[in-house]
């Protein structure tokens, strides 16, 4: 008989909503705290917090009556944002105990996202958690799954594959450029074209802190404006060869019909730079860049296929990497179950001690008048030592049974019935 | 001693194939979880190393390096000492299988010629002989890792120029970072050589009166020395690129262990004068 595990969990995701589900369902900041504040007062649960990301929402609890609580959060949730897809089964997925835990370790690490081992999930994962944290509306057990989670995710980056390699296009571009220089720092790097598709490519080699982006259009006025925005200097077309020398990496992305550089351009251009590297990025349809100039030496160019071609082979790296992943979540799962049963104990002495309290201090309270108060001191010191006496015997018990589970979980059971508070 | 001394010295090429291995299987990408020990592993290894070294020479009562045995051996321990400084500062293990493939090649060549007599020639009783056979092993090692970083340079140009993207290219570092590790070794190289080769000829002037003593070694080095700034200072004036410095590299390799396997072959003694 395995431990009871007070976590639970329902939410919608991209694998089961389409995305105009998904933004209705999506919650604001503000959104999300008025949420896990109603949920709170309202509801019979200890701790709870909301993840919501463009690509999930998902609402996880603490509480011993997870199931029934989960169905009235999930209604509730559905009045409050007047929807109707948390109480839809085809949509909304609901997880609890060890089912729960796993599906949260699954997201923190990042195996549960649309793109395998992206990073970007763990940070939503703890701002989410964070808010609730600050409102005091995490209990023990939620903390604990959190960092639980972290030390999930930890292992997973550190002892799999799962996130290395780049998945994004524009990105590939970069991670290839780091692969010849090393440092970005020192280079220049040149746009062709003023359009969004270089735009965009050239906001990653701004982020990773070029010395220069100059821009090179066929409309002069619209290279200058975006090297302004750049900061860089601007060229027209016909001055590329002068463009090209100070380059260390070219994007191309223009609309023309036929190749704006061939070997009558880069040969002289290479020779006049001594071979220097030289990384040529096309990301026009059709090509900018006749691939005869990739024999060049020092030259060294990518297509837009190139590019999709590398992110496949990662992506396909990434899914060979799934079943290592598992295994440290199972351990992880296992770990956490060890630790609930643990918290169990505490948990069940806790309540055991205040339950006895009371009554000491009720009963000793209604004989307190009847009682020589000269010797109040001493009754009262034994009274709380015969208490302690009667815990020390329950916790002796549940230690000693520790190494049979059934024998232990009836017994925490029976306890747990023996003293809950509806008892007195 | 003697006998632990020797057990170390057996055993040495088989912990050097040992770690070698960790890092077939981290460059493979078949262990993630080895990365953060290679350190570890490293140290261990170079202490072990560092225990024979002492230990051999306690128990010939020689000064080190004054065999072929202990030159090869210390060539390997060199690079060995080198490459974990390189580890620890860069935090990259892309070169490791390169370089210790190299250092392995070296021990194993050492315990070839492993000589349990100790070396009886005038010259190597003079206690500078350490520094300069030291001075001189060390230069042979940075262009020794010169010809490595050059080779793993050819290897990611190709991989690079030719969308070869698989796990060579991950693995190896980048590009220009090999090209200048290769440079400043050679120029390391050159100017520890230069000084261990003419604190070779000092030692052979005041001991035996001839700056130029009629020593194959002496001879060999020389003329590898010799190659190597010629070599250096032509690509800089020709303004060669990366490739072709690259090749110049790697050549000048070959060339230092041809020397070396004729030196070996050639003489019974490590400083036989004819």
């Amino acid at each position: 008989m395995k431990e009871f595990i007070p976590v639970g969990l329902f939410g919608i995701s991209h694998h089961t909503a389409s995305v105009e589900i998904r933004e209705k369902a999506a919650l604001s900041e503000v959104g999300q705290k008025e949420a896990i504040q109603e949920i709170t007062n309202s509801f019979r649960i200890d701790g709870c917090f909301i993840l919501s990301t463009c690509n999930r929402t998902e609402v996880y609890i603490s509480s011993e009556y997870v199931q029934v609580e989960l169905q009235l959060i999930r209604k509730w949730m559905d009045t409050a944002g007047q929807l109707n897809c948390f109480t839809d089964d085809k949509i909304t997925y609901e997880k609890h105990g060890a089912d729960a835990v796993e599906h949260f370790f699954r997201v923190i690490s990042g195996l549960d996202s649309q793109i395998i081992g992206e990073r970007q999930i763990t940070g939503q994962v703890r701002d989410s958690y964070e808010t609730s944290h600050k409102m005091n509306c995490t209990d023990n057990v939620l903390n604990r799954l959190f960092n639980f989670g972290m030390q999930v995710k930890r292992k997973v980056y550190n002892d799999t594959f799962l996130s290395d390699g780049t998945v994004s296009v524009s990105f590939a571009g970069v991670e290839l450029a780091r692969k010849i220089f090393s440092d970005l720092t020192d280079k220049e790097v040149l746009l062709i074209g003023a359009g969004k598709t270089a735009e965009l490519a050239a906001y990653h080699f701004k982020e990773k802190s070029v010395r220069q982006i100059n821009v090179a259009n066929r409309t002069l006025s619209k290279a200058k404006k975006m090297a302004k925005e750049l900061k860089g200097r601007a060229f027209q077309l016909n001055e590329l060869s002068e463009a090209l020398q100070q380059a260390d990496i070219v994007i191309s992305a223009t609309s023309g019909k036929s190749f704006l550089l061939d070997n009558t351009i880069i040969k002289p251009v290479s020779k006049k730079r001594r071979h220097k590297p030289l990384f040529l990025i096309d990301l026009a349809i059709p090509r900018d860049i006749n691939p005869e100039v990739n024999h060049i030496e020092g030259i060294y160019l990518y297509n837009l296929d190139d590019l999709h071609s590398i992110i496949k082979v990662n992506l396909e790296k990434r899914k060979l990497e799934i079943p290592k992943a598992m295994v440290i979540v199972r351990e992880y799962i296992e770990e956490f179950r060890q630790w609930i049963s643990t918290y169990a104990i505490s948990t069940v002495i806790k309540r055991l001690k205040e339950h006895l309290e009371i009554i000491r201090i009720r009963e000793l309270e209604r004989f307190r008048k009847k009682l020589p108060s000269e010797n109040i001191k001493e009754i009262d010191g034994l009274t709380q030592s015969i208490i302690n006496k009667l815990l020390r015997q329950h916790i002796k018990l549940l230690k000693k049974n520790k190494g049979n589970p059934e024998q232990y979980q009836q017994q925490l059971d029976l306890i747990q019935n023996l003293y809950k508070p509806d008892n007195d | 001693m003697k006998e632990i001394s020797q057990i170390l010295s057996y055993t040495l090429p088989v912990l050097y194939l040992a770690v070698l291995f960790i890092y077939y299987l981290i460059f493979s990408g078949k262990n993630k979880t080895l990365e953060n020990k290679t350190t570890l592993f490293l140290f261990l290894l170079l202490s072990f190393h560092s225990l024979e070294i002492v230990l051999r020479h306690v128990s010939l009562h020689t000064i080190p390096l004054s065999s072929a045995h202990d030159a090869w051996s210390f060539l390997a321990y060199s690079i060995l000492f080198v490459y974990m400084i390189i580890e620890m500062s860069l935090n990259n293990r892309g070169s490791g299988l390169f370089i210790l493939t190299l250092a392995f090649f070296f021990e194993l060549i050492s315990s070839f010629y492993t000589n349990w007599e100790p070396e009886t020639n005038e010259l190597l009783r003079n206690p500078t002989f350490a520094i300069h056979a030291s001075m001189a092993i060390t230069g042979y090692t940075a262009l020794s890792l010169s010809a490595v970083y050059a080779l793993m340079y050819l290897l990611q140009n190709r991989n690079i120029k030719e969308h070869r993207l698989g796990n060579l290219y991950t693995q190896l570092p980048p590009l220009m970072y090999l090209e200048s590790m290769s440079i400043r070794s050679v120029i390391i190289g050159i100017i520890l050589l230069g000084i261990g080769v003419l604190l070779g000829h000092l030692q052979a002037q005041k001991l035996i009166g001839d700056f130029w003593p009629n020593d194959l070694k002496v001879i060999i080095t020389d003329v590898i020395w010799i190659l190597y700034v010629a070599g250096y200072i032509i690509s800089k004036i020709q303004h060669w690129n990366g490739k072709k410095m690259a090749w110049l590299s790697v050549s000048g390799f070959m060339i230092l262990i041809i020397g070396g396997g004729l030196i070996i072959y050639f003489s019974n003694s490590f400083h036989r004068f004819f």
